[in-house]
């Protein structure tokens, strides 16, 4: 296995610049709560798809101007 | 454990129920009979059991996931514990056939592995110190002032007076640190770690090894006690910086995160 995937995501940024919305009216409208907003930002938590979608529906953008896959392949 | 999906941060109607239920539990257990343990269980076990059925939808995914990995990581704990008890030292020594303590010791490693893994997954390593700290000074306070108002009574001389001002001062002093430490967590994670970590090292001499007391009574003391502030302090350690939870609409964006995928 050389090669490894991360995900970059771009909640924060939609949320706050685009949207000016709190974490807490955004964890309302996808229903759940904040500290799941608040890891997801982070970086510390990957949503399943159905949330991402979830998250992309809200902030009115596609799932892939949220979130992004990084390729580190062990070539380079 | 958390916070109601998109309830705020007000305490779940859930688990406000199962608190009391284990809280009336405890109590009917130590002072009616101890078959009313069940009632403890019942508020402990029983809403993991309803989600786990599909009848409780109180929690969101990441929830659900904090709570999927702690039961492993207590699995893992509970059976290393439970293997060590077991293979460390001949069973006559450890009393296993007599003592119940040694199972009382594999559960309680059980229970706080699936309760720190899921607090430190869920509200991350500063929240967790945060109430573990709060949590201790309140049980140091309860017995701190049964003790001043089990010892007390009107001071006839000035030296009586003295003497009970010095047991006031010195049970706050014994009290304050801990919700001082859940103050700093926030703020200065490592520094409060570090401080932590002395604070396990001086319980592990107060409270440590005792050739009088069983060895299963110092094991659940030492897990019981220093346990979490251990834990505490590790993760304190490990984290990486004090981010700004929330939440202005001003602050500056950051920069986008990464996750291993």
């Amino acid at each position: 296995m050389s090669s490894r995937h991360e995900v970059r995501n771009h909640v924060r940024h939609h949320r706050r610049l685009v949207h000016d919305m709190t974490q807490q009216e955004l964890a309302d409208r996808v229903g759940v709560t904040r500290q799941t907003i608040l890891s997801i930002e982070r970086g510390q938590y990957n949503p399943s798809v159905g949330l991402a979608l979830r998250l992309a529906g809200a902030l009115g953008v596609s799932v892939e101007d949220l979130f992004e896959l990084d390729r580190e392949d062990g070539h380079g | 454990m958390a916070d109601r999906a998109g309830g705020g941060t007000r305490p779940p109607l859930t688990g406000i129920i199962a608190g009391a239920l284990v809280a009336v539990g405890v109590l009917l257990w130590m002072f009616v009979s101890k078959a009313f343990l069940f009632v403890a269980a019942l508020g402990a076990f029983g809403p993991g059991i309803l989600r786990e059925l599909g009848w409780l939808r109180d929690h969101d995914e990441f929830q659900r996931e904090s709570a999927h990995r702690a039961g492993y990581h207590a699995y893992l704990a509970g059976g290393l514990a439970a293997a060590l008890v077991v293979s460390a030292a001949p069973w006559p020594r450890l009393g296993l056939d007599s003592s119940p303590e040694w199972i009382r010791f594999i559960l309680v490693v059980l229970w706080l592995s699936w309760l720190f893994s899921a607090m430190l997954a869920y509200w991350g390593a500063q929240k967790t110190a945060a109430r573990v700290l709060r949590t201790f000074g309140s049980f140091w306070a309860v017995f701190v002032l049964a003790s001043l108002v089990g010892d007390f009574h009107m001071p006839a001389t000035a030296q009586e007076l003295f003497l009970g001002l010095l047991g006031v001062l010195v049970g706050i002093g014994v009290v304050a640190p801990f919700f001082v430490l859940a103050w700093t967590a926030r703020r200065w994670p490592r520094s409060t770690g570090l401080a932590l970590l002395g604070v396990s090292l001086i319980f592990v001499v107060v409270f440590g090894w005792n050739r009088h007391t069983p060895l299963s009574t110092t094991y659940l003391t030492m897990t019981l006690l220093i346990g979490p502030l251990a834990v505490s302090a590790l993760g304190l350690l490990r984290e990486r910086s004090s981010e700004a939870e929330d939440e202005g609409p001003t602050d500056v964006p950051s920069s986008a995160s990464r996750v291993s995928g």
